[in-house]
C-alpha cells in the first residue's frame, strides 16, 4: 500500500522542466514522464547510473527502495499499456517512481523539441511541464478555494472542467502523478489565510508520499477528507484503518477531524489569536539572571545523591542489577543528538590534546542500540511501530536495552564540577500524588574507544513502597520514568556558576589597557580548567597582565607568561613582540 | 510524598501515539512562542499557578514566576535537535514527560559580537540547552474540540545550558 506509479501527463508538449524547477515547484533532479513514451525506447534515467541511457524498462515493478520514508510500497501498478496514445488519460506507466532523493534524470533526448506523438522515435521522450501548467493549476486551486471558511475543496479533480479544458493530469488519475500532486500542494500551502479544511475525496489517490504537512506547510490543517480514494479504501479493507489514521495524523499534527471522525488528541490551552494587550517585544541585551549551581529542593540531598551514585555505579559495572530499581510500569528510552555542538567546535574540544580519542567515536552503534534504536521523535523514521518499540517498559526491558549500549564510565563520585543537577518534587498527575523530578547533566567515557560523551538524564522517581521489589533490594526510590539523551561532548564550563554573556565583550585597545584593573570573572571562567589553575599560581599584578595578554592574543598561560617575562612585564612591548613572532608560533602556544 | 495509586493501566500503542503527537505539537508551539515577539503574552499561557520551573538552577513559581523570568530575557532563537516523550504510568489521560535537546541563540548570535572579537570566542555563539517538561492534563479546562482528550499545561519545567 501507499505506493504510487507515475502516469504521464496527457498529451502535452515537450517543454523544459526548468520553469517548474525555477519556480521551486519540483525538485531539481526530477522530471516528468510523458504519455508517449514508447516501448523499446531508451530509458531516460537510471537509479544506478545516472548518465547513460539504458534500454527502457517500461514495466518497472516493485522497486523496494524507491518509496520515500517509512512506507515501502507493496504492489505497484504496472502497465501493459505501452500502446496507449496520448489522449488516453487512463494509461498507466510502469512504476518507476521519481523520488526526490537525488535521482539523476537526464533531460531527455527529446530536447529535440519533443513532439509528443512522434511514434518513430525509439527513444523515450520525457516531456515536462512549464510555467503554464502551474498557472492552470493555480486557476483550479483558486476556483475551489473558499477563504472565508478556509476550505480547499479538491474533490473529484478528474471531473473538473478547468482540468479537462487544459488537459491537466489529475493526481491519482489512474495511478497518480507525483508531480501534479506536489504542484497542487505547494500552491495549497501558499494560500492565505492558511487552509484549515482540505477535501481530496474521490481522486483515486493511491499514495500519500507526496502530501506531508511539514514539507508542504499545511501546518494549520484541521480537517482532511480522503474518502473515495484507494489509499483509504485499501487500508480499511485490510483491517489497517488504525495504521491509516496514525500515518495521517503523524503527517498532519494539527489535524482534528479525519474523514469526518474526530482525531483523539491532546491540546494545549494557548490561544492562537493575537494578544488583546500589546506586549513588549524582547530586546534585552543581557541576561537577567546568572548561572546558578545545582538546584535541589523539597528532598533530602543525600537521598538523591545516594540514588545517583548507586545507579551509575551499576550502570557502569553491572547493568543487570538495575532491574529492581524500575517500577513494573516504568518506561525507559534514550535519544541521541548527533549535532556537533557549536561552542565545543569553536574551542576545538574534539581535536584537542586533552581528548585524543574523540575522533574515534561513532554514533552508529548508539543509533541502532536498545532494541528499537534511538528515540528522537524529531526525526523518527519507522512511524508508530518504532515509537512503540523504542520505549521500554519495566525493569527487564530496560535492562535488556542497556546490554546493547557500549561500556560507560560515569565517575559520579569524581570531580563534582563535571556534573550538574536539578531535583524537585512534582505532581504526577491530577490527584496522583507527588514524584521527584531529577535531571542530571554530565559526561561519561565511552568504552572501548575511551572517548568522552556528554549526556542529560532525567528520572521521575517515587518513594519505594515497603515490601516492594525496589525496597527489598535496597532502593529508597523507584524509577517511573528514565529518559537519557546522549550528545557530543560539551565542556562543563557551560554550567559554571556566574555571570552569563549574551554577546562577547568589547576588547580593550592597545592604548590605555593598563588602566583596566580587573577583567570580568566570566572571561577567566571561560578558560579551560587547567589554564585557570595555572593562572591561580601567578601573583598579582602579574596575573592581570597575563590575562590581558591572553585575551588579546589567545596565547595560553605558559606562553603569555614567557612573552611578558621576556619583555619585562611591559604590556605594549610584550604585545609588539607577540606580533613579531606570531608567525613562528605553533599550536601549543595557544589556548 | 505519597505512593502512586494502583489505578495504573498498561500503555497501549494508542497512548504512545497520542503522546508522541502531543510532544511534537508541544515542542513546536512552545519554542515558537518563546522565540516570538509576543512571547510575553503567549508563553505564560502554557503554565498555571501550580507550575514550578527552574532556569539554570534558579527556581520560579507559577504564571507570575514565568513572567518575571522572561520579562527581561533577551530575544531567543531555539533549534530543537532531538526530543523524546514518555507517558507516565498512572491515571488516564496520562501525564507526559518530555525532554528536549537543542541549540539556543540569545541576542544576535556571533554576528552581534563587537568587531575584532577573536575567532575562538564562544561568547555570542549558540549554546546547547537541555530542557525537561512535565505536561499534565488540566482538570479545570474541559475539552473544546472534537476528539480532544484533554487540555494540557506545563506543570514542571527545568532548563539548563549544557554546552
Amino acid at each position: 500500500m501507499f505506493s504510487t506509479s507515475t502516469a504521464p501527463p496527457a498529451g502535452s508538449k515537450a517543454i523544459a522542466s526548468t520553469a517548474l524547477r525555477n519556480a521551486g515547484l519540483i525538485d531539481k533532479d526530477t522530471q516528468m514522464r510523458d504519455m508517449t513514451d514508447k516501448q523499446g525506447g531508451r530509458k531516460g534515467s537510471s537509479k544506478i547510473s545516472s548518465h547513460r541511457h539504458r534500454p527502457i524498462d517500461q514495466f518497472k515493478n516493485a522497486r523496494p527502495g524507491s518509496s520515500s520514508r517509512t512506507l515501502t510500497s507493496s504492489a505497484r501498478i504496472s502497465s501493459s499499456a505501452s500502446h496507449a496514445g496520448p489522449s488516453d488519460p487512463l494509461s498507466i506507466r510502469g512504476a518507476s517512481r521519481p523520488t526526490a532523493a537525488g535521482r539523476m534524470r537526464r533531460n531527455a533526448v527529446s530536447a529535440s523539441g519533443g513532439s509528443s506523438s512522434s511514434s518513430s522515435l525509439p527513444t523515450r521522450v520525457t516531456i515536462t511541464r512549464g510555467a503554464k501548467t502551474i498557472e492552470f493549476w493555480r486557476e483550479v486551486v483558486k476556483k475551489r478555494w473558499n477563504p472565508e471558511i478556509q476550505f480547499l475543496n479538491l474533490e473529484s479533480l478528474i471531473d473538473d472542467e478547468v482540468v479537462k479544458r487544459h488537459n491537466l493530469s489529475s493526481p491519482g488519475l489512474g495511478g497518480g502523478s507525483a508531480r501534479e500532486a506536489a504542484v497542487i500542494f505547494k500552491l495549497a500551502g501558499e494560500l492565505k489565510p492558511p487552509v484549515k479544511t482540505l477535501s481530496l475525496a474521490n481522486n483515486k489517490l493511491a499514495d500519500l508520499d507526496f502530501i506531508s504537512g511539514r514539507k508542504e506547510k499545511l501546518l494549520h490543517l484541521r480537517e482532511l477528507l480522503l474518502i473515495g480514494n484507494p489509499v483509504r479504501d485499501f487500508e480499511y479493507k485490510n483491517n489497517r484503518a488504525d495504521r491509516y489514521k496514525q500515518e495521517l495524523t503523524r503527517r498532519f499534527p494539527s489535524l482534528e477531524v479525519l474523514d469526518s471522525e474526530p482525531v483523539a488528541q491532546i491540546s494545549f490551552d494557548v490561544q492562537q489569536a493575537p494578544a488583546a494587550i500589546p506586549v513588549k517585544k524582547p530586546d534585552a541585551t543581557t541576561f537577567p539572571y546568572p548561572m546558578s549551581g545545582s538546584f535541589i529542593t523539597g528532598v533530602d540531598g543525600g537521598l538523591v545523591s545516594n540514588f545517583l551514585v548507586r545507579f551509575f555505579a551499576l550502570f557502569d559495572g553491572q547493568r543487570g542489577q538495575l532491574v529492581d530499581a524500575y517500577d513494573p510500569q516504568a518506561s525507559f528510552s534514550f535519544s541521541v543528538n548527533t549535532t556537533i555542538p557549536i561552542r565545543a567546535r569553536v574551542q576545538g574540544l574534539h581535536t584537542s590534546k586533552e581528548l585524543p580519542n574523540q575522533r574515534k567515536l561513532e554514533w552508529s552503534h548508539w543509533l541502532s542500540a536498545g532494541e528499537g534504536g534511538s528515540r528522537n521523535l524529531n526525526r523518527m523514521h519507522g512511524g508508530l511501530e518504532r515509537a512503540v518499540k523504542s520505549l521500554h517498559i519495566g525493569g527487564d526491558a530496560a535492562v535488556k536495552a542497556f546490554q546493547t549500549f557500549p561500556g560507560t564510565i560515569h565517575e559520579i563520585g569524581g570531580p563534582p564540577e563535571k556534573f550538574c543537577l536539578e531535583a524537585f518534587p512534582v505532581p504526577l498527575g491530577a490527584n496522583a500524588g507527588m514524584g521527584l523530578l531529577v535531571s542530571l547533566h554530565g559526561q561519561f567515557t565511552e568504552l572501548p574507544v575511551d572517548g568522552v560523551r556528554s549526556f542529560d538524564r532525567t528520572f521521575l522517581l517515587a518513594p519505594a513502597a515497603d515490601g516492594s521489589r525496589a525496597k527489598l533490594n535496597g532502593w529508597d526510590v523507584v524509577i517511573l520514568s528514565d529518559q537519557w539523551t546522549i550528545r557530543a561532548y560539551s565542556s562543563p564550563e557551560a554550567w559554571k556558576a556566574g555571570d552569563l554573556l549574551v554577546q562577547a565583550q568589547a576588547k580593550s585597545t592597545s592604548n590605555g589597557s593598563a588602566s583596566q584593573n580587573q577583567l570580568p570573572q566570566s572571561v577567566i571562567s571561560s578558560l579551560p580548567t587547567e589554564q585557570q589553575s595555572a593562572l591561580a599560581t601567578i601573583p598579582e599584578p602579574q596575573r592581570n597582565l597575563v590575562i590581558q595578554l591572553m585575551s588579546r592574543t589567545n596565547l595560553n598561560v605558559k606562553f603569555a607568561v614567557d612573552c611578558l617575562q621576556n619583555n619585562e612585564w611591559n604590556m605594549d612591548k610584550a604585545y609588539a613582540n607577540f606580533e613579531q613572532v606570531k608567525a613562528t608560533l605553533g599550536r601549543e602556544a595557544y589556548l | 510524598m505519597t505512593t502512586i495509586p494502583s489505578t495504573t493501566t498498561t500503555l497501549t500503542p494508542s497512548d504512545i501515539e497520542i503522546a508522541t503527537r502531543a510532544a511534537d505539537n508541544f515542542t513546536r508551539l512552545f519554542y515558537t512562542a518563546y522565540d516570538s515577539d509576543t512571547r510575553l503574552a503567549e508563553l505564560p499561557q502554557f503554565y498555571r499557578q501550580t507550575s514550578s520551573l527552574t532556569w539554570n538552577g534558579k527556581p520560579f513559581q507559577g504564571v507570575d514566576g514565568v513572567r518575571s523570568l522572561i520579562n527581561d530575557m533577551p530575544p531567543t532563537k531555539h533549534e530543537v535537535q532531538s526530543f523524546d516523550c514518555q507517558p507516565i504510568p498512572g491515571p488516564q489521560p496520562p501525564s507526559l514527560m518530555v525532554t528536549v535537546s537543542g541549540n539556543v541563540t540569545h541576542g544576535k548570535g556571533p554576528a552581534g559580537n563587537p568587531p575584532n572579537t577573536p575567532a575562538k570566542t564562544i561568547d555570542g555563539q549558540p549554546r546547547v540547552f537541555s530542557q525537561t517538561f512535565m505536561l499534565l492534563p488540566d482538570p479545570t479546562a474541559p475539552p473544546t474540540k472534537p476528539g480532544e482528550v484533554a487540555k494540557y499545561y506545563i506543570s514542571a519545567d527545568s532548563l539548563r545550558f549544557v554546552g
